[in-house]
């Protein structure tokens, strides 16, 4: 009686689960998995979706890497993260110690610093585009002010993606600085009062203590803004249309252009595939390597 | 008694030292003085696109092209905001960017919280299995299954509609890895009172559970609102007549048919900024941590 009674009860429990998480894996088999094996089968296929689609098996592969915009699209992408990830991680690492000690204004600066991770990408681009604006732009007022030349940023070969990356990385600091805030906090006290005891001055602490405590932030942060950069589409959508001369041209948005826009779904696919397998071994080797810095207690 | 002894033996301590305190505690004023001229100057450079923007939005069309640039109007001009909502359906935008956050918060927080108490705290065969499928979402660019997204909304004709908007992005596995971290830590004596009462496990979820993880909840909240209403690549595939566009999109299509037109430009971006910076002052403290939990997710 009472064993039934409980085999009752964690059937029950077991159907009760099933149907509990039934919805969410649904919607990522269908979503997710069944999507991306879609798009791997799709990327063997000459496919223009409005037309029936034919097996060319690597011919894609193969087409994509002898197609000079896609090659222009991975050059410009490694641009991009070599050029934007530097410059963000550390400004926002010195932003985060500095506003980790009790400064005045702190919350203040901690808002102000944080904004623009609150404000559409679309909309920051817009209002970059007027700040640029090489005529009537503050920027190019400014300099005529102080009696310099007008930069031409989005329009020029050579300052467009220093444009982007200025850009990206002035919108993305705050959320960095915000999760390296959460690391510092969570380094113990007892290492710094131990450090004061020996006398180690500031800077000593924060190359001693705080750097490799911080490490495995850093790690997350490190790697979030790799996965992140490398899928780089927005700005570029908005500001230059990755022009000019294809200068600011990234993989994703060529796959938006050979996917939704041109339709052709086979090409599209196996370009998103070989940016998929880039992020893959890059987290990996990034996994790999941060046995050499990441530190653990 | 213990405590006063200690305090006095600090204070004869700094009284000895007292002068080399001084000198290097002004050191230390100065250091910090630079230190906030730096956060200062920072600071300005990213109110500033915001301030700028805020003014042009009020300027007479005429003034954006005249010098030297102030940032006070001459004269005040809301009617631009008005403009904004005149010359494209910004009003229409507005609703169906309500619409597809509303859905998607509500739809993915709760399945997330479902799927994510079933994971944490109730038993059944394949568990480990199907958690690990669920993770395994979590490593792949959402990107690289854009294309049979696209065409399977265009097959299933929800290209256009808030279906299409709102459905495919329910099912979030980062939702359900983070709030189970959360249903993990809810003690098991609560969920055995509940089972007592004669709950079953979707009861003692709604009752127990699910009160006991508001602040949870609220964070990720939060961060599904910030993240849906600022959405630019999957409403730009599946919205492309002009009154299913989402704000995101439609300030891109004011720029593009009105670029001249910088005030009402202005306008529309200022106006798509603000639900989500009065939403951060009033919850900052959530966001904040849903931000800082987003970072823990190694």
């Amino acid at each position: 009686m009472g064993s039934t009674k409980l085999r009752g009860r964690a059937l029950s429990e077991a159907l009760w689960g099933y149907a509990m998480i039934g919805p969410t894996i649904l919607l990522l088999v269908i979503f997710s998995y069944v999507a991306l094996g879609a798009s791997l089968g799709i990327s063997f296929t000459d496919w223009h979706v409005l037309l029936p689609p034919h097996w060319v098996g690597l011919t894609n592969y193969i087409n994509i890497f002898q197609d000079p915009l896609f090659l222009k699209g991975l050059w410009n992408t490694a641009r991009y993260v070599l050029m934007s990830i530097p410059i963000g991680q550390s400004l926002a690492l010195i932003l985060a110690l500095i506003l980790n000690t009790n400064i005045r204004f702190r919350n203040f600066f901690r808002l102000v610093y944080f904004l623009p991770v609150l404000t559409m990408p679309v909309a920051i681009a817009v209002v970059w585009k007027w700040i640029y604006n090489p005529a009537f732009g503050p920027i190019a007022i400014f300099l005529q002010t102080v009696g310099l030349k007008p930069i031409i940023w989005l329009t020029n070969v050579k300052m467009a993606m220093w444009s982007i990356v200025f850009i990206s990385v002035w919108a993305g600091i705050g959320y960095n600085m915000v999760i390296m805030l959460a690391g510092l906090q969570n380094i113990p006290r007892e290492y710094y009062e131990a450090a004061e005891v020996d006398g180690a001055s500031s800077l000593a602490k924060i190359f001693n203590i705080t750097l490799p405590l911080l490490t495995p932030t850093l790690f997350f942060t490190l790697i979030t803004s790799f996965i992140n950069g490398l899928q780089m589409f927005d700005m570029v959508y908005v500001l230059t249309q990755g022009g000019p001369i294809d200068s600011t041209r990234t993989i994703v948005f060529q796959v938006y252009e050979d996917g939704v826009k041109s339709l052709y779904a086979g090409t599209s696919s196996a370009e998103a595939w070989v940016l998929f397998i880039i992020i893959m071994v890059i987290t990996l080797v990034q996994f790999r390597i941060q046995r050499k810095w990441v530190y653990y207690e | 008694m213990g405590i006063l002894r200690m305090n006095q033996a600090a204070d004869n301590k700094t009284g000895l030292a007292s002068n080399k305190v001084q000198s290097s505690r002004k050191k230390e004023d100065w250091k910090k003085i630079i230190l906030i001229l730096v956060l200062f100057v920072g600071g300005l450079l990213f109110l500033y696109p915001f301030l700028w923007m805020i003014s042009t939005s009020l300027k007479d069309n005429v003034e954006v092209y005249t010098r030297p640039l102030a940032l006070i109007p001459q004269i005040f001009k809301p009617a631009n905001y008005q403009r904004a909502f005149t010359l494209v359906p910004f009003g229409r935008f507005y609703l169906n960017t309500i619409i597809m956050t509303l859905g998607r918060v509500c739809g993915q927080v709760l399945l997330a919280a479902m799927a994510a108490y079933s994971f944490a705290r109730l038993k059944f065969p394949g568990k480990n299995f199907l958690f690990i499928m669920v993770l395994g979402v979590m490593m792949v660019p959402s990107m690289v299954s854009f294309i049979p997204r696209f065409i399977m909304m265009m097959k299933l004709g929800w290209l256009d509609t808030y279906w299409g908007l709102i459905i495919p992005g329910l099912g979030d596995a980062f939702g359900v890895f983070l709030l189970r971290q959360f249903f993990l830590t809810i003690p098991q004596d609560l969920i055995d009172a509940s089972v007592m009462d004669g709950c079953n496990p979707f009861q003692t979820f709604l009752k127990v559970a699910l009160p006991l993880s508001r602040a949870a909840l609220a964070a990720y909240g939060f961060l599904v609102v910030l993240w849906t209403w600022n959405d630019f690549l999957w409403p730009l595939i599946i919205a492309t007549r002009t009154k299913m566009l989402t704000i995101s999109l439609g300030i891109q299509l004011f720029q593009n048919q009105y670029s001249q037109d910088i005030p009402a430009m202005m306008a529309a971006a200022s106006i798509s900024i603000l639900p989500m910076t009065i939403l951060f002052l009033f919850a900052q403290r959530y966001i904040i941590e849903g931000i800082t939990m987003s970072g823990l997710k190694f």
